[in-house]
């Protein structure tokens, strides 16, 4: 299992590299700090056999350079013909009602599933 | 040559207020990175701090509490991400975030000093900001940054604050008395209270 862990923060993605987890607050100074983060989110759209999952149910809170960095994947991501995306989102934390519907703007078929 | 300006929704008559709270840094020329955890820190704080004066009991306050300390935390961590990346390192104009509490409004805001050049680039943006549709600057926003690598993504956090937290922003450019070639940037969100969560508690 690939993860990345920061002083408040984890990312981590699973055995069979679709599902991507991301957990705490992650508020990195800018693209260059978020790029190995996107190279493990890219990792989920390199398997073509799966659909590509992103789990933020306990990511509570992103700052705006973290946007950055999931608008970035979903271009990337909508590029591809036959690549389905879903975010797993949680009504209990407030950005995510908020801003990930911007995501949606970039790629409408990105599934977001606010449970 | 620079005048003093104020743009946007630049409010001064907030009614009276009930509590506020600053912090201050010294312009030091610390590396940011030093300084990157400390936003963390202060932007959490003053979400904190804000909800202790609203009322806590009941499922619907409880709620509203939760949304009002993140916005409060967002805005301020992203105004001070930004002073942070952008103040003047020569100068002795110390980086401010300031909260305020009046019975309909919390204020957020933000001040550094930066040079001609970069007050120049800044009321550009601001000018951008406040012609366009917020949301939909937002995702050419999102666009530009997906293709360029380069981009300067603080725009992003100023459209986020506007089109997602419905953030009413304005600017203040202020002179430096004792040198012409400096001034003091202010960036002040207003979130009326009714709005965040549709009542009033």
């Amino acid at each position: 299992m690939k993860s990345i862990k920061g002083e408040t923060y984890e990312v981590h993605l699973d055995e069979g590299g679709s599902t991507i987890y991301f957990k705490g607050a992650l508020r990195l100074s800018g693209e260059q700090d978020y790029a190995p983060i996107l190279d493990l989110l890219k990792e989920t759209i390199n398997h073509p056999s799966a659909d590509s999952v992103l789990d933020l149910r306990e990511l509570d809170f992103l700052n705006s350079s973290g946007i950055t960095m999931f608008s970035r994947f979903v271009i990337e991501a909508r590029g591809r013909v036959s690549m389905s995306v879903t975010i797993l989102a949680s009504e209990s934390i407030p950005w995510h009602a908020r801003s990930l519907k911007n995501l949606q703007r970039l790629m409408p078929s990105l599934n977001i599933r606010l449970t | 040559m620079m005048t003093n300006q104020t743009l946007g929704q630049y409010r001064e008559d907030l009614g009276e207020r009930r509590e506020f709270l600053t912090l201050a840094f010294s312009p030091l020329n610390a590396p940011l990175q030093s300084r990157w955890r400390n936003n963390g820190l202060s932007a959490d704080f003053l979400g904190e701090y804000v909800v202790t004066f609203l009322p806590s009991t009941g499922v619907v306050a409880e709620a509203w509490q939760k949304e009002i300390r993140h916005s409060v935390t967002y805005i301020a961590n992203e105004l001070l991400e930004n002073s942070m990346k952008f103040h003047e390192r020569n100068v002795d104009i110390p980086i401010r975030i300031h909260l305020e509490l009046t019975r309909d409004h919390i204020m957020v805001s933000s001040s550094n000093g930066v040079n001609l050049e970069q007050a120049e680039r800044y009321r550009s943006f601001v000018g951008h900001i406040v012609e366009e549709d917020p949301g939909e600057l937002l995702v050419k926003q999102l666009e530009a940054n997906g293709a360029d690598h380069n981009s300067n993504t603080s725009a992003l956090g100023l459209l986020t604050i506007i089109s997602d937290y419905h953030g009413e922003v304005g600017w203040q450019f202020e002179v430096d008395k004792a040198n012409p070639e400096i001034l003091t940037v202010t960036t002040r969100v207003v979130l009326p209270l009714k709005n965040l969560t549709g009542e009033q508690a």
